[in-house]
């Protein structure tokens, strides 16, 4: 300890001589660097673990009118939800031809079907005729064809006119010209995504090279959602995301876990417009705790967000000399192998343990880790600006022998419940979620009530939240582009 | 009813190897049109009519005890018959169903 206490003080005085250096560029004194604690693990990393990609992105308060206006969430429906990538289903939703999910955001609606065996399409959900809804907000199911329930015209899952009930009646209808109007559709790692806006890039260049090599190495397409839970949250949409855009508030808002996880020195990057992610190491000390808790105490306090997967087993003792976090590695590449009955011995230690977040502008969080191998959706509520819905979707390897098993049904909660009181949510990381998703209404009310006009952010720590409202207000500052039949395929 | 009555009321419908797992049959019980699910590692028999515009159900989408309707996706709880999207909003009758000596056994109508 004496050391370490040492080492501490010493690149205290290394930090008070950074503070001249170049914004940006200071990290937490004392403590090593997420590169270098993942450098030492016994079974190496792969190379979108092993490489950073900061950037100083400025540091002006940024604004409050974004969370609080309701002119604001307008000017994002009309701006920015028409044109960018939203992840809308898994594929494993709709697996024949004919089954369909419904996609809202927002006031849009689109029904998200399968029309061959690489061939989804997603139709804005309303009747070329009166506008009725084809489909029921919230619904799924297999369709021969989409049916109107006011009149009854119809169109085939191709989206051509089936039927319209007295054609007599409308010789002014050309009926070549009566397909259902479809917004742009891209499938990635087993994800359909979708776009309404006909102009815009497709969904590799809007992800960008760097980021899509980390995607495609993840193999997502081969994971299953084994768990999916529901709940509206008493905020803006935005800040809802940013409570997750950052391991700093660990420390305050989850004490318990930061006896396991390297909060202040978790790494942070930027890639292009639109996608940035953190890399939190677990299994090791907070730097807020050196000197106060021993190996053995991150062993006994580890959360795991996919604990089902242990099954119940007792957490082990360290052995003399050994680290918590290699202990770990080496027990959870055992355990998930088993109890997922996947072949796990080329993945690194890094991957089993850390929790990598990456986002997705606007708002899709996926986390392709294995103990913590989850995607979150935050979507705005269309009616209230100081809502928002948000939905966790925990993933496993498909099993070894091939069997992909049934999506499940989705959990909504009310927002009264606890995430604890989701069926087959871990306890301990129910609870994580609850502490997050406490703070957001006081973080709501504070921003409306505040004399202070600006959120501050940490050059590093925040970044992630700076280069997300660097990407809302690029889209802001665009012209409003509602979604136009005339303009649409495939017309 | 005694117990002599309600014995009397299950029909046999299928043996069970008609219907594994994840599929459904349409069947005609005492003037009733039943759909007969093995969904979610149990059987569930419910009226094959949906209560919302008449369709019948039996083409529709079944998925983790729920059925689609085809038409006009309205969807049911195989267990309790309740509507769980529009454009229904009634439920759909649902019939006791039971296995005896490898026979689907379901009283209805």
């Amino acid at each position: 300890m004496a050391v370490e206490a040492k080492e501490l003080k010493g690149a205290q005085k290394a930090t008070e001589k950074g503070a001249l250096s170049q914004k940006g560029e200071a990290r937490c004194p004392g403590a090593p660097s997420t590169q270098e604690i993942i450098a030492a693990d016994k079974v190496a990393a792969p190379k979108w673990v092993r490489s950073e990609s900061y950037e100083f992105l400025g540091d002006e308060d940024i604004s409050t009118d974004r969370y609080i206006e309701p002119a604001f969430a307008k000017e994002e429906f009309d701006k920015l939800w028409t044109r960018t990538w939203q992840f809308a289903c898994r594929e494993e939703n709709i697996p024949q031809i004919g089954d369909y999910q419904v996609y809202d955001v927002g006031p849009y609606s689109f029904i998200i079907t399968r029309v061959g065996p690489k061939d989804i399409r997603a139709y804005f959900n309303a009747c070329l005729h009166r506008g009725t809804k084809l489909r029921a907000s919230g619904s799924e199911g297999c369709a021969s064809e989409f049916q109107c329930s006011f009149h009854g015209w119809s169109w085939n899952i191709d989206g051509t006119s089936k039927n319209v009930v007295c054609e007599w009646d409308f010789p002014h209808v050309d009926r070549k010209k009566l397909s259902l109007p479809q917004a742009k559709v891209e499938v990635l790692g087993g994800f359909v995504f979708i776009n309404m806006d006909p102009a815009a890039p497709s969904l590799a260049e809007y992800l960008g090279p760097q980021f899509k090599a980390h995607f495609d190495a993840w193999k997502l397409e081969e994971r299953y959602v084994y768990l999916h839970v529901s709940k509206r949250l008493p905020c803006n949409w935005k800040l809802a995301i940013e409570a997750f855009l950052e391991s700093y508030h660990v420390i305050h808002t989850h004490p318990q876990v930061a006896v396991s996880n390297a909060d202040a020195n978790t790494q942070y990057d930027v890639y292009g417009e639109h996608v940035n992610r953190f890399i939190s190491p677990l299994g090791v000390l907070s730097p807020h705790l050196y000197g106060k808790h021993t190996e053995q105490d991150i062993l006994d306090q580890f959360t795991l967000g996919d604990g089902g997967a242990l099954g119940g087993s007792s957490k082990p003792t360290l052995s003399e000399g050994g680290s918590a976090r290699q202990v770990m590695a080496d027990m959870f590449r055992g355990m998930f192998e088993k109890a997922t009955n996947t072949d796990l011995s080329a993945v690194s230690d890094s991957e089993l343990l850390d929790c990598f977040s990456y986002t997705i502008f606007p708002n899709f969080f996926v986390f392709p880790g294995i103990s913590l191998p989850m995607i979150y959706r935050f979507r705005p509520d269309p009616k209230d600006h100081r809502k928002c819905l948000y939905e966790v979707l925990f993933m496993r390897p498909v099993p070894l022998d091939g069997k992909r098993p049934d999506p499940v049904e989705p959990v909504h909660l009310r927002d009264d419940q606890s995430f604890k009181e989701a069926a087959g949510m871990d306890p301990g990381f129910g609870a994580i979620l609850d502490q997050d998703t406490d703070n957001l209404f006081l973080q709501q009310e504070g921003l409306e009530a505040s004399a202070k006009h600006g959120l501050t952010l940490g050059n590093y720590q925040e970044v992630r939240v700076r280069h997300f409202e660097n990407a809302v207000e690029k889209y802001l500052a665009m012209d409003p582009k509602r979604p136009d039949i005339e303009r649409l395929p495939p017309r | 009813m005694t117990e002599q009555a309600a014995e009397r009321a299950f029909a046999r419908v299928l043996n069970v190897a008609e219907l594994p797992p994840g599929t459904k049959k349409a069947i005609e019980v005492n003037g009733v049109s039943v759909l007969v699910c093995n969904s979610n590692d149990r059987l569930y028999a419910v009226s094959n009519i949906c209560s919302h515009a008449h369709e019948k159900l039996e083409c529709g989408r079944m998925s983790r005890g729920w059925i689609g309707c085809p038409v006009h996706g309205a969807r049911f709880d195989l267990a309790t018959g309740r509507a769980m999207n529009p454009p229904a909003k009634e439920p759909i009758a649902t019939y006791p169903v039971r296995v005896v000596d490898d026979w689907i056994e379901v009283a209805a109508g």
